[in-house]
């Protein structure tokens, strides 16, 4: 199970995720970025509620980052523990710009 | 097992033309009962008239004003002339008896005969005449109170019936009429008595005409029910039935049904089991279709499944003639094919190869670019270079041709067997466990690139280490601590070290099936999520060992 909520205001766009980011959510993650991040150049995904990153989650981050790469940039907050060990395991940690939020 | 099945009840038709016959009957019975309630009314009605001017004709006869002196034995003549006018009149006009009371009129309690008149003749009785001044109790409270209203002048006349033939006693009616005198004071009552045996003999006929006519008409309507039910329901019905047992066994398109009945009802059963039939028909020739799309994937997929299984080594001990050193590996994917992979070469005689490695996703696209992947990596190893230029290779190429934005994590390793020299390069996979001989199974943090196939630009980095003889290597994919069981707990790295640590003497081959039962019994009945790969190697080195 994986909860989205999007707002998207100003070229700005900010995913909050809760739950289970694996094989079977990761698709809808994807479809609900790629559906709107026209006109974005700021996207921000906060990671408080996320329990679990796969590598098809980590595919769709890595996809999305991509794209952001050629436009003003993504960001990542609230990364909790375990997720922040996967980052760092696949080498992700290098290549998100992770902000630790208060 | 009780008797579930409950016993079906007769056909439509038995019960509907059951429930026409018996609704006749009860119709028959009251329409017989008010017929005879309202005949006997209006027969009593007819005799109690008829009789009445019976009775006062005869009062005509008597001279009320001598009563007192018949009784007294005086005016003898007038009063035999007065009886034989009675006897006459008795006869003519058929009734039983006409007497002429004078009741006491202080309870109306006895009365006494002044004139008796008998014709036993008309209802073959045997009553004798009352003699003049015989004295009696009146009968009855009935006749007390008749008598005391017609002499106070309420009613002209009363009348009394008789219908139970009982003690010898013939039903009768019995009429009485005022007797005045000439000062129009009531001095007695005069009482016809006439039989009423027509009214029993005429019941008889009449309850039974009734009673044949509703049993006919009963039969004739259920004929005709039955015959209209068969026709027009019991046969629509019945098609119906035949053919949706038909069609349970065939499964084909049958005639249509459609304008087997013309009621709206038995209309649309009929459209409706129509419609059915063929949305069935059509769901089954898809699901035979769908059916033999499955068995053809299936038997893809399991073809597959030996292709994938046989890219890599899989036949145990892999390498017999060397002491130096042991290895063991497996692969579980969740589905038929897995983007986990490992696999291990000689280099030449002095170098092994080894390498495991997990792409993103899991199925038929990651067992695709697993393949891939382990032919880039096998190829560009034995063109000779350290890991991580090999690593650096074969990102470079999947970069260039990877539109799908799939990546995958490898964990690449030479060792050099005369020396136990390692060199390994990490990109993104899970940390390598180690144990050094001696020791317990350690995570070994090493040095991480960015995953394989994300990036192009990015480069890995060589690291070494020395393994001693006994020393041995794990490394897993993240099936192992990610496996997951009913409530979503995760096996996690803590219980992977505990379970190798508890064969931490053993061969690699008992410490890969140690963690294997581990994590089945700790994940139970939960499907396998994940695909599920690891290989341990033990370096002996060149027959030193500690063991």
């Amino acid at each position: 199970m994986l909860n989205i909520k999007k707002t998207v205001e100003n070229g700005k766009a900010a995913f909050a995720l809760e739950g289970r980011l694996d094989t079977v959510t990761a698709p809808d993650l994807e479809k609900e970025i790629m559906g709107s991040i026209d006109g974005v150049n700021e996207l921000a995904l906060d990671f408080a509620g996320l329990d679990y990153i796969s590598s098809a989650g980590l595919r769709v981050l890595l996809a999305t980052q991509k794209i952001m790469n050629g436009r003003g940039g993504m960001t990542v907050s609230n990364v909790t523990g375990s997720i922040m060990d996967i980052f760092e395991v696949t080498g992700f940690s290098e290549i998100l710009t992770i902000v630790q939020a208060e | 097992m009780t008797k579930e099945k409950k016993k079906l009840r007769a056909g439509v038709a038995v019960n509907i033309i059951g429930a026409i016959v018996i609704l006749f009957a009860v119709f028959g019975v009251v329409v017989g009962f008010i017929g005879y309630v309202s005949f006997t009314t209006a027969f009593k009605e007819e005799y109690s008239v008829s009789t009445y001017h019976m009775a006062d004709t005869a009062t005509t006869l008597i001279n009320g004003d001598h009563l007192e002196a018949y009784l007294a034995g005086d005016e003898a003549e007038e009063y035999q002339r007065t009886q034989n006018y009675l006897d006459i009149y008795c006869k003519k006009i058929s009734v039983s008896l006409i007497y002429l009371i004078q009741v006491d009129r202080s309870d109306y309690g006895r009365f006494v005969s002044i004139f008796n008149s008998v014709d036993n003749s008309v209802d073959d009785s045997s009553y004798t005449p009352w003699e003049l001044g015989h004295k009696r109790d009146t009968t009855n409270d009935e006749y007390r109170q008749k008598y005391e209203s017609l002499y106070s002048g309420e009613s002209a006349y009363e009348t009394v019936y008789r219908t139970k033939v009982s003690d010898g006693v013939h039903p009768h009616v019995t009429t009485m009429v005022p007797v005045k005198n000439s000062s129009d004071e009531v001095v007695g009552i005069l009482c016809v008595q006439r039989p009423i045996r027509e009214i029993h003999d005429a019941q008889r006929p009449y309850l039974r005409r009734v009673a044949i006519s509703t049993i006919l008409l009963a039969v004739v309507a259920s004929v005709f029910a039955a015959l209209f039910i068969r026709r027009q329901f019991v046969k629509p019905i019945r098609k119906v039935a035949n053919e949706t047992a038909r069609f349970a066994k065939e499964n084909t398109k049958g005639e249509p049904l459609s304008g087997i009945s013309r009621y709206r009802e038995l209309a649309a059963l009929a459209e409706s089991i129509d419609t059915m039939e063929t949305d069935m028909v059509s769901y089954i020739d898809n699901l035979t279709d769908i059916t033999a799309e499955k068995e053809r994937i299936g038997a893809e997929l399991s073809l597959a499944n030996e292709i994938q299984m046989n890219s890599i080594p899989n036949d145990f001990p892999a390498f017999p003639e060397r002491k130096d050193f042991d290895i063991f590996a497996s692969m579980d994917p969740a589905k038929e094919v897995g983007g986990d992979f490992y696999n291990f070469f000689m280099i030449d005689d002095d170098r092994i190869a080894l390498v495991i490695g997990d792409v993103s996703g899991k199925g038929v696209p990651a067992a695709l670019f697993m393949m891939v992947t382990n032919i880039l990596i096998t190829d560009r190893t034995l063109m000779g270079g350290t890991p991580a230029e090999i690593l650096n290779f074969v990102n470079a190429n999947i970069c260039a041709h990877n539109k799908a934005e799939m990546f995958v994590t490898v964990w690449l390793g030479i060792l050099e067997l005369s020396t136990g020299k390692l060199t390994a390069a990490n990109a993104g996979h899970e940390y390598p466990v180690i144990k050094r001989a001696g020791g317990s199974f350690e995570i070994l943090r090493d040095k991480h690139g960015f995953v394989v196939g994300g990036l192009a630009e990015s480069t890995y980095k060589d690291y070494e280490l020395t393994l001693a003889p006994g020393d041995k290597i794990f490394v897993y994919t993240d099936g192992v601590p990610e496996a997951t069981d009913a409530n979503e707990g995760l096996f996690g790295q803590e219980r992977m070290l505990a379970a190798l640590n508890g064969v931490a003497d053993g061969t690699p081959e008992e410490i890969l099936k140690t963690v294997r039962r581990e994590v089945d019994s700790f994940v139970k009945d939960a499907e396998q999520f994940d695909d599920l790969t690891m290989l341990c190697i033990e370096y002996k080195g060149q027959g030193e060992e500690r063991s």
